[in-house]
């Protein structure tokens, strides 16, 4: 086995052998003297030399030379050179990461233990001086373990970990493993990934770089990527017959994969019932509907679930994306107060109001009144006030109007020709209207600026999302903007001049229109845009979100957010929170997460697939206000990615390429260094030559008493 | 053995042991209790009255000395006699004491070196000679005479101070340093040579005879220490000679049996060659009490007296 040292110099210290010999050879009769009369009757007896030049204890002698011979070869700092050893040693002490793949993908088949076990792989070479993190991930990352010094803590926590309900996403645990590597001080960098690489969770645009230098190891667990059947996002149709809310649901089943038909049941549960029971027979890779009859819905908080029954599936299936959870509770329509001019006609608003009533799901709820402003107590049933070419009222009913507004109310001013305010309401609006424009010449004005990033234009963002520019504006009213911290323009004219406009007003708001939503001075009535465009107006200003049926796997619910609960459907459970009462949340798995009162914030995380359901503490006797969390459909797909893409994204530069010039010297040095270091063959001899030098002690103590005990008078005379 | 019979105590004699005696600091009261000690144990001993009190008057003849004159005989007989007995009965006695630094050895720490027991011995000696009314001196010696306390009777207590401070240092040689006490000691006596005799017997016995050649009785004490004797060593060690420091690397098991040959040798042939030029030699182990040594020496003082 090849032998190298870091300090060789020292084994000019092996010369050392002959120490012993030469003293024993050449040095004088010991230490104690005896002082005597005269010498006279003495003499130097040539056998006594002879004897000296004798070695009797040539055990003594080998044990004092090999001794110091140890001594000389552990200064000189022996290493193996050996592949073992060289494979051991590595490129010196090494900073490991393991990503462990945690997302609900990994269920399939033994895919988990396979990665468990590729990670308790990943962990079991490590040398004295290594450190390892085991970061855990799905779409998002956490270290379990960060940086410690042996395998077992990464062993202790492979043994308690477990799959979530969550997606993958690489970006996270790859910024982390990053993270970890840069700021470590080892000489080795290695990053070892046990994943089932899905391509879904691989955007390439993660922006990983990793030090110079990492190994990096990909450990694919699963390599062919079984047939999947899914269930993708339902459809949650909602209108009212007979008074009562409908609700239709529509669901979409998706197969990967698969050489022949395959036939499923797809079920309906209500609240834990079966309401419907649907037969699919799905293609190879193909996607089928699923349309259940419609039900009502009468109770608040109802707990639906569309799910794929498991029988007849293949056994390589991912089971938790065959499901859909939902929450649904009967709609709550939009209050809108519609006031027309005084002694105009019902058609003075009628494309308005038509927009208005052919919207689904909660709808809205439109009181036309040409009369004035109602009371207080007739605006708290309402969200929205339209005033439909008509001014902002002075005097109380002013008052009145900016009170609603102030409490989060919306109020839209649709200035038509009659529109407009006076200066002493007008703190509560935008700007100042000026007369009417006409914009008749030619193909009359058009929309020339859109502020896409506002709520009110967000949804006809993207391409075939709905052209304003189709829209032409034949007469508006001048208008004068000033720049204020409360007004936003959110639309203009290709001339420039504000189209409409926005000011926040405490916790609601105004909109104002500089034309009219009729067919008279513009015809965006009659484009498709005007619809969803109302739409999205009055909903701004009424400050209501859609409240959603189902949140996503590892979303996070800030309890303390009041808007956000609402955007839950936890409206409710906001308001006894702020009225100081405690709330307790049960997860799917069973697990209580307690929602205290109080000041915030508190997070209540979605990471199971299910329902959380809320009551207040020990009342099990109450409906449960609940939360749907479906696990994302994305992970369905579970194509696979190419690890050697993943790598070249991954690495820096350099790449793992070991440096050149003096910095491979260096860098060579330095593993010699660290493997030396490592073994530590040292330790061990400077242990064995004390051992030797102790032996030595006690062995010739004893032959020295053995010597003078069995000493006796010799029959040999001399004369000096 | 010599030395073996060096070391056996004369029958009936209880001495005090040189560790004893070395706790006495008055050389002169440590040579009473021993001399004393020793006559009043030898109360039956033929030597008894041995001595030379016998006076003898001899007439007077024109040219004595009138200061010898007895009186008091002259007064009971009315005829002039002249007492003769004192004058010609007292003998030198010169201690001659080798103070080389091999006499500082001794190998019981808490026992004498050979020049403490040397300075008992001496001690005893010149006080049981100034006890036989004998005109005593004192030499030390190492490569050359250090101290010289000519022989007088007075000199006793000068001769004891010069034992009580004498110190062991230098090497030795016997020849030129015998050769000068026998230039000193001028008036014929008896010699006592204290030595540890390490030289070769001829050399010695070529000092001696420098005495022996002018007249003296020699009565030479050879002492040597136990350690001398038996070697009794056990670990290989380097040896010293405390004269010259050289050092020697010795393994005492082996050399043993020939040192005990050649230290039994030299003094056998020491002492052979000292009785065959009628020297008395004796040979005095350092740990044994110094019977032997008085004995030996009343031996002489009886020959003396006879060949007188």
């Amino acid at each position: 086995m090849p032998l190298g040292f870091l300090v060789p110099l020292f084994l000019v210290g092996l010369a050392g052998i002959v120490v012993p010999i030469v003293v024993h050879l050449t040095r004088k009769q010991r230490a104690k003297v005896i002082r005597f009369p005269s010498l006279m009757f003495l003499e130097k007896v040539p056998y006594t030399a002879e004897s000296r030049r004798r070695i009797h204890h040539w055990f003594l002698l080998a044990l004092r030379a090999l001794a110091l011979a140890l001594l000389a070869l552990a200064f000189a700092r022996p290493f193996l050179q050996d592949e073992a050893a060289g494979a051991l040693a590595g490129s010196g002490p090494t900073e490991h990461v393991v990503l462990l793949d945690r997302s609900y993908s990994m269920a399939i088949e033994d895919r988990w233990a396979t990665a468990l076990d590729a990670a308790r792989d990943a962990v079991g070479g490590l040398g004295p001086l290594d450190r390892v993190s085991l970061v855990l991930f799905d779409q998002s990352a956490a270290a379990a373990v960060r940086s410690a010094s042996g395998p077992e803590r990464i062993r202790s926590a492979l043994d308690t970990v477990s799959i979530t309900d969550r997606a993958t996403r690489y970006g996270p645990a790859f910024k982390l493993a990053q993270t970890i590597l840069e700021e470590s001080e080892l000489p080795g960098k290695s990053l070892t990934v046990v994943s089932d690489l899905q391509r879904g969770g691989w955007t390439g645009e993660e922006g990983i770089q990793l030090p110079e230098g990492t190994t990096v190891s990909m450990v694919v667990v699963g390599d062919t990527p079984p047939a999947n059947v899914s269930l993708g996002d339902i459809t949650l149709g909602r209108d009212r017959f007979q008074g009562a809310e409908r609700v239709t649901p529509r669901a979409r089943i998706t197969r990967v994969g698969g050489d022949a038909e395959l036939d499923v049941q797809v079920v309906l549960e209500l609240d834990g019932r079966e309401l419907q029971r649907r037969s699919v027979t799905l293609p190879p890779a193909g996607a089928v509907p699923v349309d259940f009859q419609p039900f009502t819905l009468s109770d608040r908080h109802t707990q639906g679930v569309v799910r794929v029954v498991p029988d007849g599936l293949p056994a390589a299936e991912l089971l938790q994306d065959n499901a859909r959870h939902f929450v649904l509770s009967p709609g709550r329509a939009t209050g809108v107060l519609l006031l027309d001019p005084p002694g105009a006609g019902a058609d003075a608003s009628l494309h308005l109001r038509r927009a208005l009533e052919v919207a689904r799901g909660d709808g809205y709820r439109v009181d036309r009144s040409t009369g004035a402003v109602p009371g207080a107590d007739q605006l708290a049933e309402v969200q929205v006030v339209i005033l439909n070419d008509r001014p902002f009222p002075a005097g109380s009913e002013g008052e009145r109007l900016r009170d609603f507004a102030a409490a989060g109310g919306g109020v839209v001013l649709v200035a038509g020709s009659r529109g407009g305010w006076s200066a002493e309401t007008g703190a509560s609006l935008p700007g100042t209207l000026g007369a009417v424009e006409d914009r008749e010449e030619g193909q009359g004005g058009r929309l020339g600026y859109l502020n896409y990033d506002h709520p009110v234009f967000e949804l006809f963002r993207g391409p075939r999302r709905g052209d304003f520019s189709v829209a032409r504006f034949f007469r508006a009213r001048s208008w004068q903007v000033p720049p204020h911290d409360s007004v936003s323009v959110l639309a203009r004219f290709d001339d420039g001049s504000p189209a409409l406009a926005e000011r926040r007003v405490g916790a609601g708001r105004t909109l104002v229109w500089a034309s009219t939503l009729d067919a008279f001075w513009t015809d965006l009535a009659l484009q498709p845009v005007f619809v969803p465009f109302v739409h999205q107006l009055v909903r701004h200003a009424s400050g209501r979100t859609d409240v959603l049926d189902a949140f996503t796997a590892g979303q996070i619910l800030d309890v303390s957010d009041a808007r956000a609960m609402e955007t839950a459907g936890l409206g409710e459970v906001a308001e006894a929170l702020a009225a100081s009462e405690d709330r307790v949340a049960l997860a799917p798995s069973g697990a209580g997460i307690e929602l205290p009162a109080g000041a915030g914030p508190h997070f209540l995380e979605l990471g199971e697939q299910g329902f959380y359901e809320i009551r207040p503490p020990g009342r099990n006797d109450v409906r449960p206000v609940a939360v749907a969390v479906n696990v994302d459909p994305a992970e369905g797909d579970l194509a696979p990615l190419d690890p050697q893409e993943v790598e070249a994204s991954i690495r820096s530069g350099g790449g793992n390429v070991p440096a050149a010039g003096a910095d491979t010297e260096r860098a060579q040095e330095l593993r010699l260094e660290d493997r030396e270091r490592r073994q530590s063959l040292w330790r061990w001899l400077l242990a064995g030559a004390f051992l030797l030098l102790a032996a030595e002690t006690v062995l010739s103590n004893r032959v020295s008493r053995g010597a003078g005990r069995t000493r006796t008078s010799a029959p040999q005379g001399a004369q000096g | 053995m010599t030395h073996a019979r060096a070391r056996a105590g004369a029958p009936g004699a209880q001495f005090l042991d040189p560790k004893v005696l070395a706790r006495i600091d008055n050389l002169e009261l440590l040579a009473r209790t021993v001399v004393d000690g020793f006559l009043n144990g030898l109360h039956r001993a033929p030597y008894l009255g041995l001595s030379m009190d016998f006076a003898e008057h001899r007439a007077y003849v024109p040219g004595d000395d009138t200061r010898h004159l007895d009186w008091r005989l002259f007064a009971r007989t009315d005829r002039h006699y002249v007492k003769q007995y004192e004058a010609e009965t007292n003998a030198n006695v010169m201690a001659l004491i080798d103070v080389s630094a091999s006499m500082s050895y001794g190998s019981d720490p808490e026992g004498v070196t050979k020049l403490d027991y040397a300075r008992y011995l001496t001690a005893c000696l010149l006080h049981f000679s100034r006890g036989q009314r004998d005109r005593v001196g004192i030499a030390t010696f190492d490569d050359d005479i250090r101290e010289y306390v000519p022989c007088s009777a007075r000199n006793l207590d000068r001769a004891l101070h010069v034992l009580a401070r004498a110190e062991a240092g230098r090497s030795g040689d016997l020849y030129p340093a015998l050769l000068k006490a026998a230039e000193r000691v001028g008036r014929r006596g008896i010699v006592i040579v204290v030595s540890d005799f390490y030289e070769p017997v001829d050399r010695a016995m070529e000092a001696l005879r420098l005495l022996r050649g002018r007249g003296h009785d020699l009565a030479v004490f050879r002492i040597m220490d136990p350690a001398e004797l038996a070697l009794p060593f056990d670990d290989p060690t380097n040896f010293e000679d405390l004269e010259t420091g050289e050092q020697m690397p010795v393994i005492p098991k082996k050399l043993k049996e020939g040192y005990d040959a050649l230290v039994e040798g030299h003094i056998r042939e020491l002492e052979e060659r000292c009785t065959a030029e009628r020297m008395d030699h004796v040979l005095l182990d350092s740990s044994q009490p110094l019977d032997m040594a008085l004995f030996r020496y009343l031996t002489i003082r009886e020959k003396k007296a006879r060949v007188r």
